[in-house]
């Protein structure tokens, strides 16, 4: 699959993503965070309170929008890398493909169920990687700190257990 | 101003793509500590942060586009912060990407994102389900 993209080295990647957030913040004033959008999509999908009130009281708001733009990023990405080739793919790659069960369908269970926990974790915590760490500890601020870090010790977590039960199986 | 937040969006999207935050096993790997480039982008893009927000602040900045003072809002220390980040780790560490970078791997054809991003927004539904009834109790 994206074998052949252009991949930057990491500090590239992420000086541009940094300069990006702050791009975003200096013209319309709205810090970088993505989480909150999913809300949008529960709003347009339900008529329940909590999605139709304070930060979703317009649900076309600019999350909405900014969201939308993403996938046409990654699109983008991908065919203007020198050989990147756009192909659709459930595959996860090597390392992953350890752990995870040939079968697609329970594959596919995995991905989802880590998604619900991101989704009710991003909703507890008040943020995501983009809001809680790249925004969030750029500003020195005590949730974000122990968010990020304790993000970073949830997925440890999973992953070495992963590994430890299923790897070479 | 829709206009202008798409782009953004674009933009965002395409940087992910390109810095690699978009390979599900690069979050393994860093995870299994063999791999640091998620580490570097993470740390980096926090370094810039930290001394852009500093100038900014000093310089008094406005926006761009609706002229006002910038502010810089913090996220308050809610009760489930401990035990939602652990789950957000644990969820972060099973899909192999987060809730920026699942559209852009969506967007670069890689199907298992499109079943993280229904189960985020499954998430966020059981979250604000959840706050309902507490709230109707």
């Amino acid at each position: 699959m994206m074998t052949e993209e252009a991949i930057w080295v990491g500090w590239v990647g992420g000086l541009a993503i940094g300069l990006f957030a702050l791009l975003q913040h200096t013209l319309s004033n709205k810090q970088l965070g993505c989480s909150l959008a999913y809300g949008n999509f529960c709003g347009l999908a339900s008529k329940l309170d909590y999605f139709h009130q304070d930060e979703y009281k317009s649900l076309f708001n600019w999350r909405f929008w900014f969201i939308v733009g993403i996938p046409l990023g990654g699109f983008l990405s991908v065919i203007t890398s020198p050989n990147g080739q756009w192909e659709v793919s459930l595959l996860m790659g090597e390392t992953y493909e350890r752990v995870m069960p040939d079968n697609d369908f329970f594959k596919i269970l995995i991905v989802s169920f880590g998604g619900i926990l991101m989704g009710i974790g991003a909703r507890m915590s008040g943020g995501c990687t983009s809001g809680h760490v790249i925004v969030g500890c750029s500003l020195l601020n005590p949730a974000s700190l122990i968010a990020g870090g304790l993000f970073f010790a949830g997925g440890l977590l999973v992953v070495q257990l992963l590994f430890f039960l299923f790897a070479g199986s | 101003m829709r206009a202008g937040f798409l782009l953004l969006g674009i933009l965002f999207g395409f940087l992910l793509s390109r810095a690699g935050a978009t390979h599900y096993d690069y979050y393994a790997q860093l995870f299994l500590l063999e791999n640091f480039q998620l580490l570097w982008i993470i740390s980096s893009a926090v370094l810039v942060g930290i001394v852009g927000n500093q100038i900014l602040k000093k310089v008094n900045a406005t926006s761009v586009w609706t002229h006002e003072k910038l502010t810089f809002s913090t996220k308050p220390i809610k009760k489930g912060l401990l035990v939602g980040s652990l789950l957000f780790g644990i969820g972060w560490g099973l899909a192999g990407s987060c809730p920026g970078t699942a559209p852009a791997m969506l967007g670069e054809g890689k199907l298992l994102a499109l079943f993280v991003i229904f189960g985020i927004g499954i998430g966020t539904y059981i979250y604000g389900f959840a706050a309902v009834m507490r709230a109707n109790q």
